[in-house]
């Protein structure tokens, strides 16, 4: 039982990473989308490159120049800073595409109607527009938050102590034990924590797509 | 100068010479248009005549190229775009309903006429739910208050609708073939309340295929063809005797 202690004690770190990265990644995407969908053109490609390299760059190599190509004495960031702000600004780029796909499937006619009405462009798209969008897309995001969650395994390269972390270390000084057994039941720890969050995400699904389509 | 003053009192609506175009196809050529407060202008004419075109430029859904409006007492010059205070204020006078709904599919039908009125009018959520199901009433769907439009048929989507513009007190209600999407069955109830809300003494501006309302609930018939106003007087008049060929063509369309 002790290898699945040991890996039990990176559980908080993945959390932390996985679910803090997504946060960062989601506030960060709705300025994106909307640049992605602006009508002034160079803000419009600037937001395309934007989001091109965040999806085109490897993780781990944008870990890596965090983590160390930042190396001005008075500002370094910690592994911790550093996965999140890494995995974050990744997560914005994937996420500005998908909000974005869901925005182009709200109808005309709902922004014709809240204009219309004179409801203002700020309280029609965080109230109007923006809920269905989302609801649409919520599946998508889902998806994209389980291969989050096993992406920050990544942040054991940068040294943050998560689940992976763990069973590394843990195998390193137990070579004569049975090396692979912190890795499986890391591994079904990860499962553990994914199929709950996909059947949600289904059973959600059903209900909101229900009250929008 | 005192009867002018009081003539243009008169008016709800004045369009005057109202030109748009869509990159290098002019859509509406110099449309001027004066509706009285509490008749009703019913627009007609055939498909690609800029109908939908000339009610957007009222509330200014489309930033016309030229011309000046006057609504309610304001004169407008809508060359420019206007300011965004103007706008939502011009936007608060006018209502509108559209040929394909649009309800808020994620909100209730009480959440559908009460979210308006919460933002646009700054009315407390109590106030605005008493507006929100008196006007439920009236378009016989207080029963559906708690139901989401998805689960509504046409007939009554339009019917909410119409309480939710109507639940933010606009002086000028603007329909744009409201019941071009519905079965005839389901078209009567619209234009049932349509033709209560003109006997209430509402100023409206309606653009429809529908001649026996545009005949029996119309004080005012307009006739465009291909983005000028070919035609306009006494609904009866113009049904029975159309001055112009392209008048008698589309009476005859779509009287087969
Ligand atoms: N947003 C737009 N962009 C380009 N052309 C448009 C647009 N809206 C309408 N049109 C054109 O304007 C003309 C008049 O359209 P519309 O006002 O919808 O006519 P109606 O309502 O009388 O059928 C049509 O030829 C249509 O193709
Ligand atoms: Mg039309």
């Amino acid at each position: 039982m002790e290898p699945l202690l040991v890996v039990l004690q990176g559980l908080p770190l993945t959390l932390i990473v996985s679910i803090g990265s997504f946060i960062v990644g989601a506030i960060l995407a709705v300025p994106l989308s909307l640049g992605l969908r602006t009508s002034i053109l160079p803000l419009r490609l600037i937001c395309r490159l934007v989001v091109d390299l965040l999806r085109g760059v490897p993780m781990i190599v944008w870990l890596f120049v965090l983590k160390f190509g930042i190396s001005s004495p008075e500002f370094r960031l910690t592994s911790l800073e550093a996965a999140l702000l890494g995995l974050g600004t990744i997560s914005a780029g994937y996420l500005a595409e998908i909000y974005r796909a869901g925005l182009q499937t709200v109808p005309r006619g709902q922004y014709e109607a809240s204009q219309a009405l004179g409801i203002s462009r700020p309280i029609a798209f965080f109230r109007i527009i923006a809920p269905q969008a989302v609801r649409i897309v919520s599946p998508t995001i889902a998806t994209y938050f389980i291969g989050l969650l096993k992406n920050s395994s990544i942040a054991s390269t940068i040294i943050v102590a998560e689940m992976v972390f763990q069973a590394q270390a843990y195998a390193r000084q137990n070579l004569s034990i049975s090396g692979v057994l912190p890795y499986v039941f890391a591994g079904l720890l990860y499962i553990a924590l994914s199929v709950p969050i996909a059947m949600a995400s289904r059973s959600l699904d059903e209900r909101l797509r229900k009250s929008v389509i | 100068m005192d009867t002018q003053r009081n003539e243009s009192e008169d008016f709800m609506l004045e369009l005057g010479a109202i030109t748009k175009s869509f990159g290098k196809n002019t859509i509406l050529h110099q449309v001027s248009l004066r509706v009285r407060k509490g008749e009703v202008c019913s627009i007609i004419g055939p498909s690609g005549a800029g109908k939908s075109t000339l009610l957007r430029c009222i509330n200014l859904l489309e930033q016309p190229d030229s011309g000046n409006m006057s609504l309610n007492g304001n004169f407008y010059d809508v060359s420019f775009p206007l300011r965004q205070d103007e706008l939502l204020s011009l936007r608060r006078t006018c209502g509108m309903v559209f040929q394909s709904f649009n309800l808020f599919p994620h909100m209730t039908v009480l959440q559908n006429v009460v979210f308006p009125q919460r933002h646009v009018l700054r009315r407390n959520e109590s106030e605005a739910r008493e507006v929100a199901l008196k006007l439920l009433d009236r378009v016989g769907l207080k029963n559906k208050a708690s139901s989401h439009p998805t689960q509504l048929s046409g007939g009554q989507q339009q019917r909410v609708a119409i309480a939710r513009a109507l639940a933010l007190e606009p002086k000028l209600m603007l329909f744009d073939e409201p019941t071009s999407a519905l079965d005839p069955e389901l078209a009567h109830e619209v234009l049932d309340v349509m033709r209560e809300l003109a006997d209430s003494g509402m100023t409206m501006v309606v653009v429809t295929h529908e001649m026996n309302f545009a005949r029996t609930v119309g004080d005012h018939l307009v006739v465009m063809a291909d983005g000028h106003k070919i035609e306009e007087g006494i609904p009866e008049a113009i049904m029975d005797h159309p001055q112009q060929s392209r008048t008698r063509q589309f009476l005859s369309a779509v009287n087969h």
